[in-house]
């Protein structure tokens, strides 16, 4: 079985499903941007993917997700950055504990 | 030489008047000396002036006169002029003579006065006024002072004004002179429609026809009564004794109240064209001299004595005046001047002395106030008419006018007044001096108030002498009097002084006025009531002027207020209008936007839960609805 577009494309689908179920479904805000990366790479595979098997001629896709993982390392360190702003106030990660911007 | 310096007599009291009325009342206690000297520098000058005019005569130009023009009217011009001549130097020396006389008394009778710099501003702008007035040499300048004496009639009449008597007193002097006035300035008015000038050379020599002249003497002399208080228009007088004492002497005694006297004087030629004018003008004079000398026997208040023996004395300068003689009424003029205001100043120690103005408290002051007491009887014997005072030879000039006019039942009337004024003159020097002490604490006065006094006293004891020479000065003769003139007018006057004795000296005890007022009830009553002449005006010009005063007050109340009122509650109740629209409306849109948007904010806020992973499930949900919408209709 050779590795073709849609081989790839489920692959992303189900490392985006994970993704999406965990930043869904965590309480720590660690696991939630672990999960946030899962769907980022499955962008990235995507990107790689469509870039690899419809235009083999040109790059694009590999440079958007060369690119993308450059954000992607930037966001996360921001987003830890917080994480330990939050758990300096609160001595906790957990999502739930942090509800200021209640209406 | 030149004798510019004559206006300086009027300049000097009037400068001293412009420096001390600006200043605060403690500075001008401290210039009271620059009034008192500026009287005086009057008088030094006044006498060089009388030198200057000797020996007098009718002399056809005036010694010295200055005109200055005012005013153009048209292609008239309006002037005004002073021009000294024989009698404005009289009236210049028995104006300043008495004015310094005053002045020099005032210092000891108002020591006491905090308003005393006040006291003497007036008196000088007064001796100002009554300087112009007897220099002026036209009707205008003459009119114009009159009203500037006036005004320092009133305040000094009112001088006390925290009081109430004298404050009514001065309005009351006030309006009943201006009442006069009117016919002073209708006159000038019917002089200027006539000669269109106020000079007294030309009106004076004017051809005036028998009617126009009558009405303008008619207005003059009502003027003139209204300044010299004579019958009808009297009444002021007694009341202005409120004022403080030597005033009285200077002004209600001595000076203003002759300028109507002075005014027919200056205005004769007019008089003589009329005829009428002399006879209506000897008749005021005599009911005047006869009725007020009526009522001064039985005031008890020793100034209105006074005031109403002023009426009478000014009465008996009108009958000169009527009987045709200005020089005889000059003369009285000049003599009642010195020895009214000597009587006066001598009432102010008395006063001073007794501390009471009735004459039913004081007796025996002859004794304790012994210049006093020979002064006021040389004012006394000058008054009641007895040789060689003199009231005497005046007064029997007059007497001498009238029957030379063969105006024989005027005589006989100016003879009786002449009795009683020697009956009340009698009355009052007996009661105050000889009757039984009453008092214990009586003191002579100050220095400052006896010596003017010894010198008023001395002027009427020998003036009398020099009546013939007055007359040579004045360009009219004045003879000594004849025989029998003299010996009737004495004989009245000593029967009426007999008759004061009798009634009031003799006994050694006050004279109950009750016995009299029982023995002639009705004669008493009137004559306590003053002819009822306040009684009527009271009643009928004022009270028909306080009822209109008070209609006009409640029309005022009712109608005016009511439409000021009723516009008032009109735009408030439109405002009221205003206001609710303002609250309901307006406020209504505004607080009604503001609570929506907030009631809005409160249903809006519960999305914000706060919650992360709703928010995640949120935005999850989002993109699954876009990716399915996205799928069913087709990119």
């Amino acid at each position: 079985m050779s590795v073709g577009l849609p081989q790839m494309l489920t692959l992303s689908a189900m490392l985006f499903g994970i993704g999406l179920y965990g930043a869904l479904s965590r309480k720590n805000a660690v696991h939630v941007m672990m999960s946030l990366e899962l769907m980022a790479n499955a962008v990235n595979i995507n990107l790689v993917a469509f870039s690899r098997f419809v235009t083999p001629e040109v790059m694009t896709g590999q440079f958007f997700a060369v690119f993308s993982m450059v954000v992607s390392a930037a966001e996360i360190g921001l987003g830890l950055a917080l994480v330990i702003a939050i758990y300096r106030r609160k001595r906790s990660v957990e999502l739930d504990a942090v509800q200021e911007l209640r209406g | 030489m030149s004798m510019d310096y004559v206006l300086l007599v009027p300049l000097l009291p009037a400068l001293a008047f412009a420096v001390l009325t600006p200043m605060p009342r403690t500075v001008r206690l401290k210039l009271v000396p620059l009034a008192v000297g500026a009287v005086f520098g009057s008088l030094v000058l006044s006498i060089a002036a009388f030198l200057a005019v000797w020996p007098g005569g009718q002399q056809l130009e005036p010694a010295w006169h200055g005109v200055v023009t005012i005013a153009h009217i048209g292609d008239r011009a309006i002037s005004l002029g002073l021009a000294l001549e024989p009698m404005s130097a009289v009236m210049l020396l028995v104006v300043t003579i008495v004015g310094a006389a005053v002045q020099v008394y005032s210092l000891g009778y108002m020591h006491r006065e905090e308003r005393i710099g006040w006291y003497y501003a007036a008196l000088s702008l007064f001796t100002a006024a009554m300087l112009v007035l007897v220099l002026s040499n036209d009707f205008l300048g003459l009119f114009m002072a009159w009203e500037v004496m006036g005004l320092c009639s009133y305040l000094l009449i009112g001088f006390w004004h925290e009081q109430e008597a004298p404050r009514l007193a001065s309005i009351k002097a006030f309006l009943t002179t201006k009442v006069g006035d009117l016919g002073f300035m209708l006159a000038l008015a019917v002089i200027y429609a006539e000669v269109g000038v106020f000079d007294f050379a030309t009106v004076l020599g004017h051809d005036w026809s028998a009617g126009t002249a009558t009405f303008v003497a008619l207005l003059m002399l009502f003027g003139a009564m209204g300044k010299s208080a004579q019958f009808p228009l009297h009444t002021w007088l007694p009341d202005a004794m409120a004022g403080p004492t030597p005033a009285s002497a200077l002004i209600h005694a001595a000076t203003m109240v002759a300028a109507g006297v002075f005014l027919i004087v200056r205005a004769f030629p007019i008089f003589e064209a009329s005829g009428i004018a002399l006879t209506v003008t000897l008749w005021v004079g005599l009911g005047t001299a006869l009725l007020s000398g009526l009522l001064a026997m039985v005031q008890h208040d020793i100034k209105k004595v006074l005031a109403y023996s002023t009426i009478s004395q000014l009465g008996f300068m009108f009958i000169a005046l009527g009987a045709g003689s200005p020089t005889v009424a000059l003369y009285h003029l000049v003599t009642h001047a010195y020895f009214k205001s000597l009587l006066f100043l001598g009432a102010g120690v008395i006063i001073h002395a007794a501390h009471t103005q009735d004459m039913r408290q004081m007796g025996g002051l002859a004794r304790k106030l012994p210049v006093t007491s020979l002064t006021f009887a040389a004012g006394s014997l000058a008054l009641a008419g007895v040789v060689p005072f003199s009231g005497f030879w005046s007064k029997d000039e007059i007497l001498a006018v009238l029957l030379h006019e063969q105006q024989y039942a005027a005589f006989a009337i100016a003879l009786a007044a002449a009795f009683v004024t020697a009956f009340y003159v009698a009355r009052l020097w007996f009661r105050v001096f000889t009757a039984p002490t009453q008092q214990a604490e009586l003191h002579e006065g100050h220095r400052s108030m006896v010596a003017p006094m010894v010198v008023l006293a001395a002027i009427t004891a020998v003036i009398g002498f020099f009546g013939p020479t007055l007359g040579g000065f004045l360009g009219h003769g004045i003879p000594w009097p004849a025989f029998g003139t003299a010996a009737v007018s004495t004989f009245a006057a000593a029967a009426g002084i007999m008759l004061g004795w009798y009634v009031y000296g003799r006994r050694k005890s006050v004279v109950n006025t009750q016995v009299i007022k029982q023995r002639f009830p009705h004669a008493y009553g009137v004559l306590v009531n003053k002819y009822y002449f306040d009684l009527t005006y009271g009643y009928f010009i004022v009270g028909g002027y306080t009822a209109l005063a008070r209609g006009l007050a409640s029309l005022d109340a009712n109608v005016v207020d009511g439409i000021v009122n009723g516009a008032a509650r009109t735009w408030r109740s439109l405002a009221a209008l205003g206001w609710a629209f303002d609250r309901r409306v307006i406020d209504g849109v505004v607080n009604g936007s503001a609570s929506a948007v907030r009631a809005a904010g409160a249903r809006m806020r519960t999305l914000q839960t706060g919650s992360v992973r709703g928010y995640q499930t949120l935005v999850a949900g989002a993109v699954v609805l876009f990716v399915i919408w996205i799928l069913v209709k087709g990119a």
